[in-house]
């Protein structure tokens, strides 16, 4: 009963136990009592009820009044980082784009305008780098999850 | 009379107005684009007309063809909500035209508010006061860009940029800084233009440390204009509401009757008929200044009904028929808290998000009322607005609608889409929302480089096990994933033992 799950800090690898009818993971304990709820008994003693559901590869989970999404990796998978790569939060349309390629740019410079839901949101850059490749010009449709430019990242 | 209402809007809105009508006996029509066909509001109607077109313009903001689907299915009045037509004076006109009743103010009182550059100029004549500030009237791009770049010095920084047919701080920036005004006056206009189809902007002063606060207005066409005491609205985000209660915490009986004196006489000035708004920004110093005035039912309306008892859109309802509305006078009873729940990434500068709503299950209880459009099982696309609902609490008093407010938002569980209810909930912990004095730049100074989830190892730790036991236990397999239903979990049908056979 091995999973990993995928996380900012790199993949999570998590071996359930079982403790009295229960499955047990640091400390804590949770029994299934139906339709997606779980009854969990914390390291400390506390009960609480939370719920689960899965969208697409995504565990969704809601506990005392917090909401995590733990994403299912295949084991021996790697964490698939997009390196230099920015990515379309939105599905959207380019207003602007900013850079051209070969500028360098420096962390936290616009390099792009997105139109979504009537708003505009800028694309920065997240560290200082060189832009190598614009995959999209003025007035684009981008889909949610495109890759929009890349920037490589300046070497000391 | 009105016996059958056409509701010109969708989602949380259309809700709330169809299910006004139904308690009114009014016959409801609504209409919708064919990407809503099964949204809740649809449901809620007695007809539905399907508009043709695919984009928002060609739909929602296609008056022509609602008016026609109101004259085909033989509805006496309009009743367009909030966003879309509902501050469109050319629509309230043709709406009159066609023989049918707009149920919001004259086309003449929705026009002079709704330019707010001349709503500013009539506020002025008529003794109400006004943010500093200038208008720029010309429509020529470089003309216009040269008069703001001189009307700016003029007024002086930090500024705010503000599009004349503005309205959800859409076409509006915040410059501190006169190398930036250039850039953000351009993306203004941009936006204005995209938005409104109306790139004219004005500059105000930024009145930093002020509280939003607006009056509730009713009038009717019997000469009575009142008002119901005040909303504080100052905690924003992207100059968007998120958190407004009634009444505010720091407004003396004396000022909210010189607020709600000026409010009357600013909708008295245009003659105003219906509910309206009138919001004013507050300073420190006690001095209010207008703002602007929605002509229209707005977002937050249910926190001044919990406090004042009024039903706001039955007295639309009643006012537009022609009646008198049904208002007593004012008095205040307790206190309610509104929350807007937004499908969004509140920890990445509260970027929109998408996604199933795959669980979906909202607080019950004493003093709580959940306006909303969605239930479990929709989906949240880009096509709308992400706004999911509207928790709003009530209690006796401010601190105990602060507590209610907090445990309701622990009690709401929404899977499946990233949503803003963690923040809503620190935002409740946050010092000066618990005293009472926020001001419209109180998210920005409490999370200054953007708000993240506070941490909790042992909770997080359980939610990885939770997460692992759905895999193991293959919990997927039984449950709604997103519309993907490959199993019951559901009691027996009865139908199973029927012993009666329909053809």
């Amino acid at each position: 009963m091995q999973h990993t799950f995928s996380s900012p800090d790199g993949p999570i690898e998590v071996t359930l136990g079982k403790d009295d009818g229960a499955f047990a993971l640091a400390g804590h304990r949770a029994i299934l009592i139906g339709d997606g709820r779980l009854r969990v008994t914390l390291g400390d003693g506390r009960i609480m009820f939370g719920h689960v559901a899965k969208v697409g590869d995504v565990w969704w989970v809601a506990l005392g009044g917090h909401t995590y999404r733990w994403e299912r990796m295949e084991a021996g998978a790697s964490a698939g980082g997009n390196e230099g790569g920015l990515i379309a939060p939105m599905p959207g349309k380019v207003l602007q784009v900013l850079v051209k390629v070969g500028h360098t740019v420096e962390a936290g410079q616009a390099l792009m305008v997105l139109e979504a839901m009537k708003m505009e949101h800028r694309i920065v850059a997240p560290s200082d780098g060189i832009v190598t490749m614009i995959h999209f010009a003025d007035g684009d449709q981008v889909e949610q999850g495109a890759s929009l430019l890349e920037i490589e990242a300046e070497s000391e | 009379m009105i016996a059958k209402v056409l509701v010109a809007n969708r989602g949380e809105i259309a809700c709330r107005i169809l299910r006004a009508c139904q308690e009114a006996e009014i016959e409801t029509v609504a209409v919708c684009a064919p990407n809503d066909l099964e949204s809740m509001f649809v449901e809620m109607a007695d007809e539905v007309v399907v508009l043709r077109g695919d984009s928002i313009g060609e739909t929602y903001l296609d008056h022509t063809q609602i008016i026609q689907a109101a004259l085909d299915t033989g509805a006496h009045a309009i009743h367009p909500g909030f966003g879309f037509l509902s501050e469109r004076a050319d629509v309230a006109r043709a709406v009159v035209d066609a023989g049918l009743v707009w149920v919001g103010p004259r086309a003449e009182a929705i026009e002079q508010m709704g330019d707010k550059m001349t709503a500013r100029q009539t506020m002025r004549k008529a003794g109400v006061p006004v943010i500093p500030g200038e208008e720029v009237e010309s429509i020529d791009e470089d003309q216009a860009m040269l008069e703001l770049e001189e009307a700016s010095t003029r007024v002086g920084y930090p500024l705010l940029l503000k599009a004349s047919s503005g309205g959800g701080g859409k076409g509006m920036r915040a410059v501190t800084n006169p190398s930036e005004f250039h850039e953000a006056a351009r993306a203004a206009r941009r936006e204005a233009v995209a938005a409104f189809g109306d790139g004219r902007i004005y500059i105000e002063r930024l009145l930093s440390g002020s509280k939003h606060v607006e009056i509730q207005v009713l009038a009717d066409s019997h000469g009575t204009t009142i008002h119901l005491g005040e909303r504080e609205c100052s905690v924003q985000r992207r100059h968007q509401k998120v958190f407004e209660e009634a009444p505010c915490a720091t407004l003396t009986p004396e000022l909210r009757d010189a607020m709600g004196d000026a409010a009357v006489a600013a909708a008295e000035a245009v003659a105003y008929e219906g509910a309206g708004t009138v919001e004013f920004l507050l300073a420190p110093s006690g001095e209010f200044f207008f703002l602007e005035m929605n002509t229209r039912i707005q977002v937050e309306h249910p926190v001044t009904e919990l406090v004042t008892g009024v039903d706001i859109v039955r007295e639309q309802l009643r006012i537009a028929s022609g009646a008198p509305m049904s208002c007593g006078s004012l008095n205040l009873r307790g206190h309610a808290i509104e929350v807007r729940l937004y499908a969004e990434d509140a920890a990445n500068n509260f970027l929109p998000a998408i996604g199933p709503l795959a669980v979906f299950q909202p607080p019950q209880g004493p003093g709580i009322r959940l306006d909303t459009g969605v239930r479990e099982g929709d989906n949240v696309t880009p096509n709308y607005d992400p706004m999911l609902a509207k928790l709003i609490v009530w209690a006796p008093s401010r601190v105990e609608a602060l507590q209610r407010m907090r445990r309701a938002l622990d009690e709401f569980v929404i899977l499946g889409t990233t949503t803003n209810i963690r923040f809503l909930r620190e935002l409740c912990d946050v010092q000066a929302v618990i005293e009472g004095t926020t001001t419209t730049t109180t998210i920005d100074d409490t999370w200054p480089n953007g708000w993240q989830p506070s941490e909790n190892q042992s909770i997080e730790e359980a939610s990885l096990l939770m997460a692992a036991m759905g895999e193991t236990l293959g919990l997927h397999r039984v449950h709604r994933t997103g519309g993907e239903v490959s199993g019951s979990t559901g009691p027996p049908s009865p139908f199973a033992t029927l012993q009666r056979r329909y053809p």
